[in-house]
């Protein structure tokens, strides 16, 4: 269970992964963006999507009739991993582009993909992830929002939470209660919806990051309509639809890379120095990333294959043991290199310091929390 | 890997199994060993393997060779396999002739070489006593000696696993041939690799006890893996058996393709982390037997403790990235994601 493939780029994969990071680095000097940690979740930047959208770097695994470009899992994880290593900002187009397209691709019916999957490669048009509620955090199978038949769609009323970047998107996959809930089959009777965010019905509210900054929200729903052909899959078949995109969401270089800038300007500080004993000390880090993705490339490898079944525990695993490093890279690098963390502050060690620190609570607890994953990997360990 | 090297390691992996209890592991410390495992290894082959089949080895590449010694990790069998291994892969690097029966090896400085006669003393050499030959580096040769000529006076690892002072005092080579630097390098990182396999196959291996003794262990009740915090140690030795694993087995690609660039390196500086946690971890789970000679994982556990210490050190590969980083221009990123960089070749 815990044999993964290893990877070996090829020439062109290579020469992609220097096309993308040349042209990442033509844009920052460019001015178009500044990098930033932790920006493929709270950089948003419609125009910049759109930049990589005209690229052809959106859903560029999908066929090509809905606007992708059959390349590889591998050839998108490279393209991944230079966003997150430039910390460009990607984060508008993030979600729509790891899960719903897939989600799409998978159980969508022929006229969803039509309709959405084309606009989400042009970098066009986003989608929030509807799952969280109040009361449903870890405990997620207790969502209450729910949807009751009527003529033609769904009438969906309740509330969604830590709803990321809401007020920017187009849709939300929600995923709402359509038969009553029963306390012994909680994982029945839950159904995937998209939502217009513009409809009538849906407010969406602000929560303050604790830095101050607009990322997450409340949406709430009163009485929206959501017709028929809004449905993804099956009706009843929710649960099983949302596990299968979790391998996707919970393996990726984004759970390894959020603070890599501070590992990349620590390494540069230490360098000015010629602080060996400092960066032998940064070696560690280095070696504890180098681990970690390998793990995560093996997923990536793994999924393209098809092999999922396989997938379930190292994808877990990559999620809680590489959020665990990107939150202890601030607390390494500041006892080897001085500094005075400032969101503001000029010095670019200071500031992707103090970006580190402050996003770091959310690494651990966004996309399931340690403790959820770590639970989830000892039952898969025993059950084997 | 190939599906035939799949079953050769299928093959040896249950001749392990079977032949390597508890009790065999046992009888090192009465400073006795497996002599019938290790015939059981001659007699598949599995002593030459990577040993060209033109020089009468069994063929195989480093690969094959690196999975035998994680198997030979993760039974904690008590015989030279990777010792005598290593040290015909040494003498394969001088060119010089390779040989049939147990021996071992020295990268220790200290030696002396003079008029075709070597003296000085090497600490901690494993398994002297019950080897025939010993391969050395000397002043940048590598030399074949006879353990004949040489005094050896018996001492052991923490784990009971023998290791000797060896005094050698004018003491004939038998074959010898001189290296490069690079190929000395190369040397230290397929010693460090095949230390990455003993210790990727003793980590498997108490992750694996560590699971089963979850499964059987009850308390109030019930079984001690249905207990959160318990879940969470069972789950903290899963992602370190999984990143060593990856680790390994990247570090063999590495080495099979011939372009080992810090692979190595990186496994080897991980692998401090992962024996920290998962000797406390692993201990912690199994409680009061899991201090006992009794049970068997304090064979895994003291092992990792032993190894740890022996050869090319973490610190020294942590050096070497360091002096990398402090003496090359190159992104650090650039430097990350380089996986066809120098090729270091013998």
């Amino acid at each position: 269970m815990f044999q993964l493939p290893t990877v070996q780029f090829t020439e062109e994969q290579e020469a992609f992964r220097l096309e993308v990071r040349n042209f990442l680095q033509e844009h920052i000097k460019k001015g178009t963006f500044t990098p930033k940690c932790d920006s493929w979740l709270s950089g948003v930047d419609p125009s910049f999507s759109k930049l990589i959208g005209e690229k052809g770097w959106i859903g560029m695994t999908w066929p090509k009739k809905y606007g992708g470009q059959e390349r590889s899992t591998i050839d998108r994880y490279i393209l991944t991993e230079e966003f997150l290593a430039s910390g460009a900002p990607v984060a508008a187009h993030w979600f729509a582009d790891r899960q719903t397209g897939p989600l799409l691709l998978r159980y969508g019916t022929e006229e969803q993909k039509q309709f959405f999957l084309p606009k989400i490669a042009k970098g066009e048009c986003y989608f929030a992830i509807g799952l969280s509620e109040p009361n449903s955090g870890s405990d997620l199978a207790s969502v209450r929002t729910r949807a009751e038949k009527v003529e033609g769609g769904w009438i969906v009323n309740g509330q969604k939470i830590w709803t990321s970047n809401a007020h920017i998107c187009h849709y939300m996959i929600a995923l709402v209660r359509t038969s009553p809930f029963d306390g012994k089959y909680k994982h029945a009777g839950l159904s995937q919806l998209i939502i217009d965010l513009r409809a009538e019905g849906v407010t969406i509210v602000p929560i303050k990051f604790l830095t101050g900054e607009h990322h997450f929200n409340e949406v709430f729903f009163d009485n929206v309509f959501v017709p028929d052909n809004m449905v993804v899959g099956e009706i009843g078949n929710g649960w099983e639809q949302g596990l299968a995109e979790l391998a996707f969401e919970r393996s990726g270089p984004e759970r390894i890379l959020s603070t890599y800038l501070l590992v990349d300007e620590l390494v540069q500080e230490l360098k000015r120095q010629g602080n060996k004993e400092g960066l032998k000390q940064a070696a560690k880090l280095l070696s504890r990333l180098w681990g970690l993705r390998n793990l995560s490339i093996g997923v990536a490898k793994l999924l393209e294959s098809g092999d999922a079944k396989n997938v379930a525990i190292p994808a877990s695993l990559v999620k809680a043991i590489g959020t665990k490093f990107e939150q202890s890279v601030p607390e390494v690098a500041r006892l080897l290199v001085e500094t005075y963390p400032k969101l503001d502050a000029e010095r670019k060690f200071d500031r992707y310091m103090a970006q580190s620190i402050l996003h770091s609570p959310g690494f651990t607890i966004r996309g399931g929390t340690t403790e959820i994953l770590y639970g989830m990997v000892a039952k898969g360990v025993v059950a084997k | 890997m190939s599906e035939m090297k799949e079953m050769i390691l299928d093959v040896a992996e249950r001749m392990l199994e079977d032949h390597v209890t508890k009790d065999v592991v046992d009888v090192l410390e009465k400073g006795e060993w497996a002599k019938d495992v290790w015939k059981l290894f001659e007699d598949n082959g599995m002593i030459s393997v990577a040993v060209p089949e033109e020089k009468g080895g069994a063929g195989g590449d480093l690969e094959d060779l690196l999975n035998l010694v994680r198997l030979t990790g993760k039974y904690a069998a008590p015989i030279p396999f990777a010792e005598t291994t290593f040290a015909n892969f040494l003498l394969e690097t001088g060119n010089l002739e390779t040989v049939d029966q147990v021996a071992t090896y020295s990268l220790q400085e200290g030696l002396s070489l003079q008029n075709g006669q070597i003296s000085g003393t090497l600490d901690n050499v494993p398994w002297a006593r019950h080897a025939k030959h010993l391969v050395a580096l000397v002043q940048k040769q590598i030399a074949l000696i006879d353990l004949a000529d040489a005094t050896i006076q018996p001492g052991s690892n923490m784990a009971g696993e023998p290791r000797d002072t060896v005094i050698l005092n004018n003491a004939k080579v038998q074959s010898s041939s001189l290296l490069t630097d690079e190929q000395i390098f190369h040397l230290k990182s397929i010693e460090t690799a095949f230390k990455i396999a003993l210790m990727t196959g003793a980590i498997e291996k108490i992750n694996q006890l560590s699971v089963q003794y979850s499964k059987e262990r009850e308390q109030f009740g019930r079984p001690i893996h249905r207990f959160q915090l318990v879940q969470y140690q069972i789950a903290q030795l899963a992602g370190e058996t999984a990143i060593a694993l990856a680790a390994f087995n990247n570090v063999c690609a590495a080495v099979q393709s011939d372009k080992v660039l810090h692979e190595i390196a990186f496994a080897r500086i991980r692998f401090e982390d992962a024996i920290t946690t998962v000797t406390a971890v692993s201990h912690q789970l199994h409680a009061a037997i899991g201090t006992t000679h009794e049970h068997a994982l304090h064979q895994y556990t003291r092992r990792l403790w032993s190894w740890r210490d022996e050869g090319t050190s973490a610190d020294y590969w942590s050096g070497h990235i360091a002096d990398y980083l402090l003496n090359h221009d190159d992104d650090l990123w650039a430097y990350l994601t380089k996986t066809t960089g120098a090729a270091v070749k013998n």
